[in-house]
């Protein structure tokens, strides 16, 4: 169709405007339906997994190499501390093995009920996404594998984040270092329960401890067990007072290099009953459904 | 009786307008758009870059800014758009921002080439510096709006700063590109 040059400039003119306003529109879109943009990304992700495998996998060995000759050079020093540490931790040893004993002596005579053992996927970190307001890493995975969204991330230290998306072949985990993390949390020591808040720096901050009974420096913080698909008791790290009035938790996991995570699925670790007393009871039903064998009760 | 043809306009001047001619021609005119393509892909792979999350607005910014102004035919609007989707799509960032800050520096560039393309270099940087500061702004605000809490303000800053500084390198890649590889000047 033949048009005039007047109008193929103006039309030329408002192709700018009108893509901004489809920007404008993404921007939306974005905040609305935020399950359509996730998926295109994991999708995306999901692609480019494999590429970003093979991108991580020379810089691995690199570090393996160059912390092998490290590991040459102060290996007299390092067999000395070796073995201060192994005789002290023998002392541990005999110290754990005594307070099993009695712990399972303590725990036969109360009838007490074990924890279900967890199931975990082990799998290796592909690629950084932490941008300029996330801390998150992308997790390969067997497509095959059953990681749910709500997932806990743990490192050979600790506590690394949570599972926020599920594609078929990745995972990304959120840090607890992310400015969106609220983790409740138990100082050890003190006994107080806290919120850590991360705020995308890499010590994240301790809120809402109590006023009369302040955290102390360097005592232990683990998870407690408030939020269901997070159970007590996961080692998060120390506390450190970066200055007066200001704790923060040193993180024992080393979220500058994960490499590898296990994604543990503690989905039904522990549920909450029904509180019949309180909710109205849907006719003939049973809101609160009773086991048919009470020893096939919670880990049957 | 035979029709009188007048003759062509510019006698003997002709490109070679044959398959292999078009193909270069097209792989040429493409560099500007593969360019950003593949920065964005590379530096969202895992390279443990100091630094890395910041340096990937910059090139891009940079980059799209030095075409706009110079040679718009080979970065239009419309590839502006593909790419600000394919930027955020491999960025984890709130979706459209990015793609909205490409297209004003873009949209920038645009109406002010008949100026920008005749100043001194070192008022082109001020201009792109001044640009990327508002920009920016932008990003961050609108970060800000859409976690519903302010976010830090450091890293927008150092973006900011390393886009300034990675300018005068793009700058000469650019020129460079555009003499050797877009417009064939040591060739036929």
């Amino acid at each position: 169709m033949p048009v005039s040059i007047q109008f193929r400039q103006a039309l030329g003119k408002l192709v700018l405007p009108a893509l901004i306003l489809v920007a404008c529109g993404v921007i939306l879109l974005g905040k609305a339906d935020r399950g359509l943009i996730e998926k295109l990304r994991m999708n995306t992700a999901d692609l480019l997994a494999p590429a970003y495998g093979l991108v991580a996998w020379p810089q691995e060995k690199l570090r393996w190499v160059s912390g092998n000759l490290q590991d040459i050079r102060n290996l007299e020093a390092e067999n000395i501390r070796l073995r201060t540490e192994n005789a002290s931790l023998r002392h541990w040893y005999d110290v754990a093995a005594a307070l099993a004993d009695e712990n399972a002596t303590l725990k036969a005579n109360l009838h007490w009920i074990p924890d279900n053992a967890p199931t975990f996927v082990s799998g290796r970190v592909v690629r950084d996404t932490s941008g300029l307001y996330a801390r998150a890493v992308l997790l390969a995975l067997n497509p095959d594998t059953a990681v749910r969204k709500g997932g806990i991330a743990l490192d050979g230290a600790g506590l690394v984040g949570r599972v926020t998306e599920v594609g078929r072949r990745s995972a990304r985990v959120l840090l607890i270092t992310d400015s969106s993390s609220r983790l409740p949390v138990t100082l050890e020591s003190s006994h107080a329960a806290a919120i850590m808040a991360g705020d995308n720096s890499a010590l994240p901050r301790i809120i809402f401890y109590p006023q009369d009974n302040v955290p102390i420096e360097g005592e232990r913080v683990v998870t407690n067990g408030e939020i269901e698909s997070l159970p007590a008791g996961l080692p998060v790290g120390h506390v450190h007072y970066l200055r007066p009035g200001q704790p923060v938790v040193v993180p024992a996991a080393d979220l500058d290099h994960v490499d590898m995570l296990r994604v543990f699925d503690y989905e039904d670790s522990v549920v909450p009953p029904d509180a019949p007393g309180r909710v109205p009871l849907p006719a003939g039903g049973g809101a609160m459904p009773l086991p048919a064998h009470p020893d096939q009760g919670l880990h049957g | 009786m035979k029709t009188f043809t007048p003759p062509p306009i510019r006698p003997g001047i002709q490109p070679r307008s044959s398959m292999g001619y078009r193909i270069d021609h097209g792989v040429r005119s493409s560099v500007p758009f593969l360019f950003v393509f593949f920065a964005t892909l590379v530096l969202s792979a895992p390279l443990n870059l100091p630094g890395q999350v910041e340096l990937m607005p910059a090139i891009i910014m940079a980059t799209i800014f030095l075409w706009s102004v110079f040679a718009p035919v080979l970065m239009p609007s419309l590839a502006v758009f593909v790419l600000g989707i394919w930027a955020d799509i491999l960025s984890f960032g709130p979706a459209g921002v990015m793609l909205l800050m490409m297209l004003i520096v873009h949209g920038v560039a645009l109406s002010g080439r008949y100026t920008l393309a005749r100043v001194n270099f070192f008022i082109l940087w001020l201009v792109f510096g001044v640009v990327m500061v508002g920009v920016t702004a932008l990003q961050w605000v609108l970060c800000c709006a859409l976690a519903l809490h302010i976010v830090e303000f450091l890293p927008f800053v150092f973006e900011t700063v390393l886009a300034f500084g990675s300018f005068p390198v793009l700058y000469a890649g650019f020129v460079w590109t555009y003499r050797f590889v877009v417009n064939n000047a040591d060739g036929a």
